[in-house]
């Protein structure tokens, strides 16, 4: 009798936060019709596959993008190339190098003499702190993310570089790929004095592989002080958040 | 009886949606019709094959969710040296290799070996840090979805002793992982890592040989097998640690159901009654809004860094509900929203030659069963900059709690634990900060919830859930 009480009890608590947390379902058939409640159900269920989709889709972009770093650590500039899609407006910039347009001319700077890994470099490029943001159609996304990356070549002075990415991905028959990777450059510094004491310059185009189009935004990274935009608004003020 | 036995066997998470089902189903079977026309039986058929497949759907997210705490809950207690916990987490006949090293097999090996490293006890002792972030995980699931892999970066920042010359040691490495479903609880079937660099503070991965590197993870305890990876070495040796998932895009990854999906066969079988239908839509519809709460927690977490990086005090502060709590190292609880603006201007506005660095890293999400909260453990990596003058790294732990006030999540309160800040020049292991007071002239609402030592004292911050696998 005890668990039977305890049993209603919480049944009513479970239903209140049900009734609270969805739009009420009139099950009374006296008011509605079978029909009727068959039919919400259907339209229930068609927007419960697309908010599942999105889900799915968030968690195809972390893979993708993730893969992305693993292959740009590892010095894989072909496997990186291969994850943009074919759209001749797919980008990549990477600090303030200016921007490759196309696969085959993002394929070109990955693979490029400056991004493979020489014997004796390391870079680790962790790829953390993904604000991701899918399109409601679900067929395009936007993503902030940031790496820290331990780079260097054995035997001299090592280096810190750290930034956020401001990314796009597109959906194309079902696979996620980037169309946009944008990396801001906020520090490169040096290991052994630390960045405070020894910033270094932020490479520039490469001269002997010229970007399609040059930076596309000014700004040095520190000691100089930028903010990279955010590519969302605030989340509560709906605002967005900016520095004049 | 049914739902008495659930009461008595289970949690109260699942008590409650037994009897929301059971209960929602007895009452609209008395209201229903006593039977459909044809037609209508076939479109509930048919409905009701859509709502198991996208149950089908939304399960996989949330084991993919299920691991990824999984190997984050893992890294907080390697962090602390919680040896019997880190044993918990795997599965009788797994599986633990450090390449190069040795394997060592089943749960009563694995226990014995990590014990071993720091000598037979289970927790750090004095001057020791022993911090494992797991960052940038890619999850494979099987169809099945009772199997799973995962690769995955540590980031490790280790101190042997205090006052120690070297300043500690910075590691990187990759996990490639695999993970076993048994009984509705993710385990570790199968942990290897494969360590790129362990080298000291003092003279970072580019100076130290790989000598430095192969001291990680020695100790008395002997591998039962010999490494899975003879051609295994540290940098600066190229080795790619092998990759368990196809390129993406060249395989065509995609982020729907598994190609093999039974949910049509079992369908026929479970269509139910209308009342059924409806009472499973609403235990899916808050099924699905506790999984965009849980992605929405970890955007608004990392959002939060990305606005303190940057000095932007106010929006940071917009982040918090009205009655939130604020709570950093020692500086004491700030209570409502007005405190946490004024707290956070206090931190001044951008400006040249300073960094401001707040990563946000690691989080181990768990939302309300009602979907209406959540908690989370986080964990903080500081790269502070003054007028180019002083650096200085920071690292600590978040336990954080999250609302959602009509339809929108906020920080409710937010903890932040300190383990250690140290200046650039010094290593965290050579000389720590102590606790950082109360700002000069600026007292908190209330004093400092929880007192402790940050390193190189031994402090363990409260976990807001159990071990996943004991319940312990």
């Amino acid at each position: 009798m005890q668990i039977s009480r305890r049993a209603l009890f919480l049944a009513g608590l479970a239903l209140s936060g049900a009734a609270a947390a969805a739009e009420p379902i009139v099950t009374d058939n006296r008011v509605i019709t079978d029909d009727r409640r068959l039919a919400i159900l259907e339209a229930k269920l068609a927007s419960l596959q697309k908010q599942v989709e999105l889900l799915e889709d968030v968690k195809a972009i972390e893979r993708l993008q993730q893969a992305y770093g693993y292959y740009i650590s590892e010095g894989m500039g072909e496997e990186a190339a291969d994850l943009f899609s074919d759209s001749p407006t797919a980008s990549i910039e990477l600090g303030l190098q200016g921007v490759y347009v196309g696969k085959e001319r993002i394929r070109a700077f990955l693979t490029h003499e400056s991004n493979r890994l020489k014997d004796g470099e390391i870079r680790e490029a962790p790829i953390m702190q993904g604000v991701i943001h899918v399109a409601p159609d679900g067929r395009t996304a936007k993503a902030r993310w940031r790496t820290l990356v331990m780079g260097g070549m054995h035997g001299e002075d090592g280096t810190w570089a750290e930034g956020p990415f401001e990314n796009e991905y597109v959906k194309e028959d079902g696979v996620w790929k980037l169309s946009k990777v944008h990396w801001y450059v906020s520090m490169i510094g040096s290991y052994d004095e630390g960045w405070h004491r020894k910033p270094l310059p932020a490479p520039g185009p490469l001269a002997d592989l010229p970007p399609d189009r040059p930076p596309s935004e000014e700004y040095q990274p520190y000691p100089a002080f930028y903010l990279p935009p955010y590519h969302y608004a605030h989340p509560i003020t709906g605002q967005p958040v900016v520095w004049e | 009886m049914r739902i008495a036995a659930s009461i008595s066997g289970r949690g109260p998470a699942l008590t409650v949606a037994l009897v929301l089902l059971a209960m929602s189903g007895a009452l609209h079977a008395q209201s229903s019709s006593p039977s459909l026309s044809p037609e209508l039986e076939e479109r509930l058929a048919r409905a009701s094959a859509k709502a198991d497949a996208i149950a089908q759907r939304a399960g996989r997210v949330a084991d993919i969710n299920a691991i990824r705490n999984l190997q984050r809950i893992f890294g907080y207690y390697v962090d602390e040296a919680q040896w019997d916990q880190v044993a918990d987490l795997f599965a009788e006949n797994a599986t633990l290799e450090i390449a190069g090293y040795g394997v060592f097999v089943g749960k009563p090996s694995i226990r014995r070996y990590l014990l071993s490293l720091t000598g037979g006890r289970v927790g750090l002792t004095y001057g020791q840090l022993n911090n494992h972030f797991q960052l940038s995980p890619v999850i494979t699931l099987s169809a099945d979805g009772t199997r799973a892999k995962g690769r995955w970066r540590v980031l490790m920042q280790t101190a042997e002793r205090y006052e120690d010359e070297s300043g500690g040691n910075w590691g990187s490495g990759v996990y490639e992982n695999e993970y076993v479903k048994e009984d509705g609880v993710w385990k570790i079937q199968k942990l290897q890592l494969f360590v790129r660099f362990y080298v000291p503070y003092r003279d970072g991965w580019t100076r130290a040989d790989s000598r430095a590197t192969l001291r990680y993870g020695r100790s008395g305890v002997r591998p039962d097998r010999p490494t899975t990876f003879a051609d295994y070495a540290p940098y600066p040796a190229r080795y790619v640690a092998p990759f368990h998932f196809e390129h993406p895009v060249r395989s065509g990854y995609r982020a729907g159901p598994p190609p093999a999906s039974a949910a049509g066969d079992t369908a026929a079988a479970r269509a139910g009654s209308l009342a059924e239908l409806e009472a499973r839509v609403r235990a899916l519809e808050l099924e699905v809004q506790r999984l965009q709460a849980h992605d929405q927690i970890e955007r608004l977490q990392s959002m939060y860094g990305y606005y303190a990086d940057k000095n932007m005090q106010d929006a940071t502060s917009a982040l918090f509900a009205e009655d939130a709590t604020l709570e950093i190292l020692g500086r004491g609880v700030f209570v409502g929203l007005d405190r946490i603006y004024e707290y956070m201007r206090r931190l001044g506005a951008p400006a040249p030659g300073s960094l401001f660095n707040h990563m946000q890293l690691q989080p181990v999400v768990h939302v309300d069963p009602d979907g209406n909260g959540a908690s989370v453990r986080s964990r903080l990596f500081v790269m502070f900059a003054a007028q180019n003058r002083a650096a200085q790294w920071g690292e600590g732990v978040y336990e954080n709690r999250f609302i959602r006030e009509n339809g929108v999540w906020k920080y409710r309160n937010l903890l932040g634990f300190q383990t250690f800040y140290t200046n650039y020049e010094d290593g965290w292991a050579k000389k720590a900060s102590p606790i950082f007071a109360p700002f000069p002239g600026y007292p908190p609402d209330q004093p400092q919830s929880v007192a402790y030592d940050p390193y190189p004292a031994v402090f363990v911050p409260p976990y807001h859930y159990r071990n996943p696998v004991t319940g312990r």
